[in-house]
């Protein structure tokens, strides 16, 4: 019996011929992230390791990458002393550590080269799936996990099943991955994936860049996925190679795989959607709900803040002026995607538009830093992954989320915007 | 902790998100045992006060879902909570409770009242209610997992076998 991509590559790090959904096997661990807003946990459980008897010597340190992304810039003295406390600890053990402006771990760890095709990556955060979009296994882990990896280079992982979904046609200019995985959970509900690793592959999947092939695998997250793995191509060996990683051990399922479920889409009949009402699944077309007025504009996040999106925000707003009454903030990903999009003038054009560019990190996505609040009964369109109830700072304002692009158009007019009818 | 566990079966409704019912993520600076103290109250009021420690939380499908804190099961086993049986838990949720050595168990809660005594054999696969004449048959728990939990969770299965020794 065949079988799937992540059955593929959990074998394969456990050593094993086969395995199948159900199993339990201990894998080998290629490279793992620990983000700030997890260290204080981690590094509790890290330090239980010798449990009174001493340090245990951590070798699996340089394969982990450290990043201080949540907490950027610290709004207090608590979050401070984590930023301080990673900072020693990175120091002290020789891990990759990456400081305040730097980026959003999911972005700086593909950037930095840390991961490639067939490998198996652990992160303390639920969008480690953004991983999968260069064909590798990549899941959200927990403190105690990790101990476990940076002592021993190794975790137990439970076989996902895969549901297996074939993305058809192309996307319409205007309609972006983000529209497709807001349409599938408008259709399935959050955590409709729960448990299960989702395997995308078709044509829509073959003409998209590697941006919006990261948007698809991370959104996967508000599906309940354990992983979002796409097949490689050409364009996955040409990044990977451009960002100096590891050579690539591409994985691709066998054709008697095993799923739980193959369902098909027409990426090409797709329209621009938006989540509303507290709710990551309760779906709309923009077309529905065009004229909804909106207040605040939110460009960023590890969904929606990587170079295409600022491209396809600076192509509708280049030359006009965000709709009299509307706040925009746009964050970069990482200090990367900062410098790329100030070389190609994006920034600039934003700027010039209204918009206010802030430095790398999580910003956009929830309201840690305090100035994302809104008034009450103001309503924000933001790009990134969840809208719940009082995520940006007061539970009497509203989060929308759409693509970049439905984000820059909605701050053009005011309202909530379809896409293809400002592209320029 | 032992493969055979039987308490009171103390029930929670689907879908229960721990996030916001078993941490301190919406009582910023609280501590656990004040969270403890606490928990569930707005999904069952009154759960906290009824739940004594060797009680089993019986759960709809679900349960620990959106949740990544591992904070949550340390205040379960704060709470002395012996096991959780759920017809599907949260993904991460159900690492971190075999992390921290509380059982799990996958199984259909259907005719499991509160208050009702409830026996689960984790080696044998099996939930029992008898005074309601339920006995169901669940997929054992895969033997590394057993192991896992036998030493108490995943730090001290590692204190013992920093191999992964798993035989």
């Amino acid at each position: 019996m065949g079988q799937t991509i992540a059955e593929k590559i959990l074998a394969a790090h456990g050593g094993l011929e086969a395995v199948r959904a159900g199993d339990v096997v201990v894998a080998a661990v290629d490279f793992a992230m620990l983000h700030d807003a997890r260290a204080s946990n981690a590094l509790k459980m890290i330090s239980r390791l010798g449990s009174g008897k001493g340090e245990v010597p951590l070798p699996f340190a340089a394969k982990t990458a450290l990043v201080l992304d949540h907490y950027s810039p610290p709004p207090n003295i608590e979050a401070a002393n984590v930023h301080r406390d990673m900072r020693a600890f990175a120091d002290r053990y020789g891990t990759v550590l990456y400081d305040v402006g730097d980026g959003i771990c999911h972005q700086v760890m593909p950037e930095g080269g840390h991961l490639t095709c067939g490998d198996l990556i652990v992160g303390t955060d639920t969008h480690s799936v953004t991983y999968g979009a260069f064909n590798a296994f990549g899941t959200g882990v927990e403190g105690t996990d990790l101990s476990a990896v940076m002592m021993t280079g190794k975790l137990w992982f439970r076989v996902p099943q895969t549901i297996r979904i074939e993305l058809t046609g192309r996307l319409q200019p205007g309609v972006w991955a983000k529209d497709i995985t807001l349409t599938m959970l408008g259709r399935f509900g959050a955590e409709g994936a729960n448990y299960r690793a989702l395997e995308y592959t078709g044509s829509a999947v073959s003409a998209m860049e590697i941006d919006d092939r990261m948007t698809l695998s991370n959104h996967a997250a508000e599906l309940g996925a354990k992983a979002a793995i796409l097949e490689a191509d050409e364009k996955t060996f040409a990044w990977l190679k451009a960002h100096k990683a590891r050579a690539p051990r591409p994985v691709q399922a066998d054709k008697d795989a095993v799923y739980a479920e193959r369902m098909e889409i027409d990426a090409a009949a797709l329209a621009p959607q938006v989540a509303r009402n507290h709710q990551v699944d309760d779906v709309i077309a923009v077309p529905e709900v065009s004229g909804q007025k909106i207040n605040f504009a939110l460009i960023g996040t590890c969904t929606n803040g990587r170079l295409d999106d600022i491209r396809q925000a600076a192509r509708i707003l280049k030359g006009h002026r965000i709709a009299k009454g509307v706040r925009m903030i746009v964050t970069p990903a990482s200090r990367q995607v900062y410098l790329d999009a100030a070389r190609e003038g994006l920034i600039e054009e934003l700027t010039r538009a209204g918009a206010s560019v802030e430095a790398a990190g999580c910003g956009t996505c929830v309201n840690i830093t305090g100035h994302l609040i809104m008034g009450d009964g103001d309503v924000a369109i933001s790009s990134a992954n969840r809208n719940f109830k009082g995520r940006l700072g007061n539970s009497k304002s509203e989060i929308w989320i759409g693509s970049a692009a439905t984000v820059a158009a909605s701050a053009l007019k005011g309202t909530i915007t379809d896409p293809r009818d400002v592209i320029a | 902790m032992t493969s055979r566990i039987a308490g009171l079966a103390r029930i929670l409704p689907a879908e229960i998100n721990t996030d916001i019912n078993c941490s301190s993520k919406y009582l910023p600076g609280k501590d656990n045992a004040y969270i403890a103290q606490q928990a569930y109250e707005h999904v069952a009021p009154g759960f906290a006060a009824r739940f004594k420690p060797g009680d089993v939380i019986v759960a709809g499908k679900n349960f620990g879902i959106n949740s990544s804190r591992e904070q949550a099961v340390h205040i379960m086993r704060l709470m002395g909570v012996a096991a959780i049986v759920a017809p599907a838990f949260g993904r991460q949720f159900f690492r971190n409770a075999i992390n921290n050595g509380l059982p799990v168990v996958e199984c259909d809660i259907d005719g499991i009242a509160d208050g009702d005594h409830i026996a689960i054999a984790l080696d044998a696969g099996t939930v029992e209610v008898s005074a309601r004449g339920i006995a169901r048959k669940v997929p054992a728990l895969p033997p590394a997992v057993q192991r896992i939990l036998a030493e108490g969770g995943l730090i001290p299965f590692l204190q013992k076998h920093p191999d992964w020794n798993l035989a």
